[in-house]
């Protein structure tokens, strides 16, 4: 069903067509521009009282703007006018309906200036509901099974089966299909692989796996075909051994990200090779393995940016640079300087990370200002957090003299507001509010233990994952356990 | 002009204003109000919408003030506080950026 609004607003279209909603629209609904505002500012408000009022309305026929109710409404009845735009949300109201009516042509029209509106103020476009388009709603008539989640089921969970020491691997493979951005994406079947060969493509396992987890079944999975194609894709983790899940992790992501991008390429080379040119697309695949410069699902939720000042003692001259992360490793150990304090909680941790840290007089830098050798302070901050921040404790440690592995307790709270280390804090409408949703544990020694993961099933609801065995648990369990990686979630996402 | 007016005015002119009703809104659709406004027209309707002469304004009518009880003091507090650093922030530059061409 398309909208067409009502009878009046078709003639009206007919006698006056979209030109004057499209204007009137645009400068003083969606303002467009600082032009735009600046009219909407001197001119918009109501004709009657002079009010700028909480809900304007401008008339569609003639140079009017009145408030809601008695003001706009004497107007139309007055001049006989039926179409009147209302400013605040941009919904059209019909006087002889006595109505708000919607027109699919206009709201397209309406989009359009959203968009430009959004673009010119920097900010994301605002929240609207998914209204299904009519392949969409073909298919939910189609397929007219529905499954109802109800909180206490157990849908989405699956045990893990332990091929011979792969805890490492069960306990990630649990928090990324419990990632709901990852979960979304897969689960709305958007991997459109390029390659033929998709047995060898890892993202097409990824998909599959979520397939099965969401299957209903609630045997234990084999994840062979999965870490088969790690081996083969991250040579360094092949082999028996016992192997750290945190180094499991980014190696998964790297992969990840490298067949999105391969995917994406010879996409993009299928598509032009009938035109002109194939060559240039290899060529620019190959060098983009750094991360952070392609959009591929994986940079999307796990990609941040990382600032990074260096502060010159002799002229105060700062040079910033910028670096793409996907964690955030914290020190656990004593602080050499200050006096030797251990952090006893995450906050503690990320604070130390972010002090300025002095360099020494051992490691003169040549500051870009004063092109002179000088001593200098470092500082990181967060430049861009991703959708998803996962920290990664550093309970391992490696030194020349002991390898030991660091159990105290850190506390970690479930929400987690970032924007104290934020590198722009006076952003007064970013929003770095983040939800636990992940910890994977480790437990026994540095040679030989066991990793477990708890997960967020559903709001407020918690489950234990050791590898085939999945049990209830309490959030008080989750925050008292260990913590080796702990995974946060973006509470609002911004559109683009 | 009223100091309501020039406010009105000044945060149409910075776009301000927009990125606060944007910011209500996303509040106010997190926090379940706008489900629980919906649902509650929806009874409404259910319940008096049989006759064809109820119009959106008495919808309107009936549901604005119960509507506005039901936002959370969080929110209002949050938006109060969120105003009140953008209007500090213009006293303590009070001149106009006229740099650009």
């Amino acid at each position: 069903m398309s909208e067409t609004g009502c009878r009046h607003y078709q003639s009206y279209v007919k006698e006056h067509s979209y030109d004057t909603f499209r204007v009137i629209d645009a400068y003083f609904a969606a303002c467009v521009n600082r032009d735009a505002r600046e009219r909407k500012a001197i001119h918009c408000n109501c004709f009657e009282c002079g009010s700028y009022g909480i809900q304007l309305y401008a008339c569609l026929h003639c140079i009017y703007f009145g408030c809601r109710g008695a003001h706009i409404t004497s107007h139309l009845r007055s001049k006989k006018h039926n179409v009147a735009l209302e400013l605040s949300h941009g919904t059209l109201y019909c006087y002889a309906c006595r109505d708000f009516i919607y027109d699919a042509r206009s709201r397209e029209y309406a989009l359009i200036n959203r968009k430009l509106e959004a673009k010119d103020l920097q900010k994301s476009i605002g929240w609207v509901p998914w209204v299904p388009t009519t392949k969409e709603t073909n298919l939910l008539l189609a397929n007219a099974r529905r499954r109802l989640v109800r909180p206490n089921q157990t849908i989405g969970l699956r045990g893990l089966l332990n091929l011979g020491a792969t805890c490492f691997m069960n306990c990630i493979v649990q928090a990324l299909v419990h990632t709901p951005l990852l979960s979304d994406y897969f689960m709305s079947d958007r991997h459109d692989c390029g390659s033929k060969s998709s047995h060898k493509c890892l993202v097409c396992e990824v998909s599959r796996l979520f397939q099965e987890f969401y299957s209903g079944s609630r045997s234990p999975l084999s994840l062979h075909r999965l870490l088969h194609l790690i081996w083969n894709h991250a040579k360094h983790l092949a082999g028996y051994e016992q192997q750290d899940a945190h180094e499991f992790f980014i190696a998964t992501l790297d992969v990840l990200h490298r067949h999105c991008v391969k995917a994406k390429a010879e996409h993009e080379s299928k598509s032009n090779s009938s035109g002109s040119g194939s060559g240039t697309n290899s060529s620019n695949s190959s060098s983009s393995h750094c991360y952070g410069q392609c959009n591929c699902i994986i940079d999307q939720i796990f990609t941040g940016m990382l600032q990074s000042d260096v502060v010159c003692q002799a002229c105060n001259g700062v040079s910033t640079t910028y670096d793409p992360f996907w964690d955030i490793s914290l020190d656990l150990g004593e602080t050499t300087t200050h006096g030797g304090v251990t952090p006893k909680t995450l906050i503690d941790c990320l604070e130390r990370y972010t002090r300025a840290e002095h360099l020494g007089s051992a490691a003169k830098i040549k500051c870009s200002t004063c092109k002179s050798y000088q001593e200098s302070t470092k500082q990181f901050s967060l430049r861009t957090l991703p959708s998803v921040v996962s920290f990664h404790l550093k309970r391992f440690e490696h030194s020349a003299l002991i390898d030991r592995k660091i159990s105290s307790f850190i506390q970690f709270p479930v929400e987690f507001d970032m924007t104290p280390f934020m590198s722009e804090k006076k952003n007064a409408y970013g929003d770095f509010r983040f939800s636990l949703y992940a910890v994977v544990n480790h437990v026994g020694t540095i040679d030989t233990g066991h990793y477990t993961a708890y997960v967020r099933h559903q709001k407020d609801t918690w489950v234990k994952c050791d590898d085939h065995v999945i049990t209830m648990a309490s959030l008080k369990q989750v925050l008292d356990s260990e913590g080796y990686l702990l995974f946060y979630h973006k509470n609002v996402l911004e559109y683009e | 002009m009223s100091t309501s007016g020039a406010v009105d005015q000044y945060t149409v002119l910075t776009g301000d204003r927009s990125k606060i009703k944007d910011l209500l809104c996303s509040r106010l659709t997190e926090c379940g109000w706008r489900d629980e406004v919906r649902l509650m027209c929806r009874n409404i309707l259910m319940e008096k919408g049989t006759n064809n002469s109820f119009t959106v304004e008495q919808l309107i009518a009936e549901v604005t003030p119960k509507a506005r009880t039901l936002v959370p003091d969080a929110v209002k507090k949050e938006l109060l506080m969120k105003i009140r650093t953008i209007l500090t922030e213009i006293e303590e530059e009070p001149d106009e950026p006229e740099d650009e061409s």
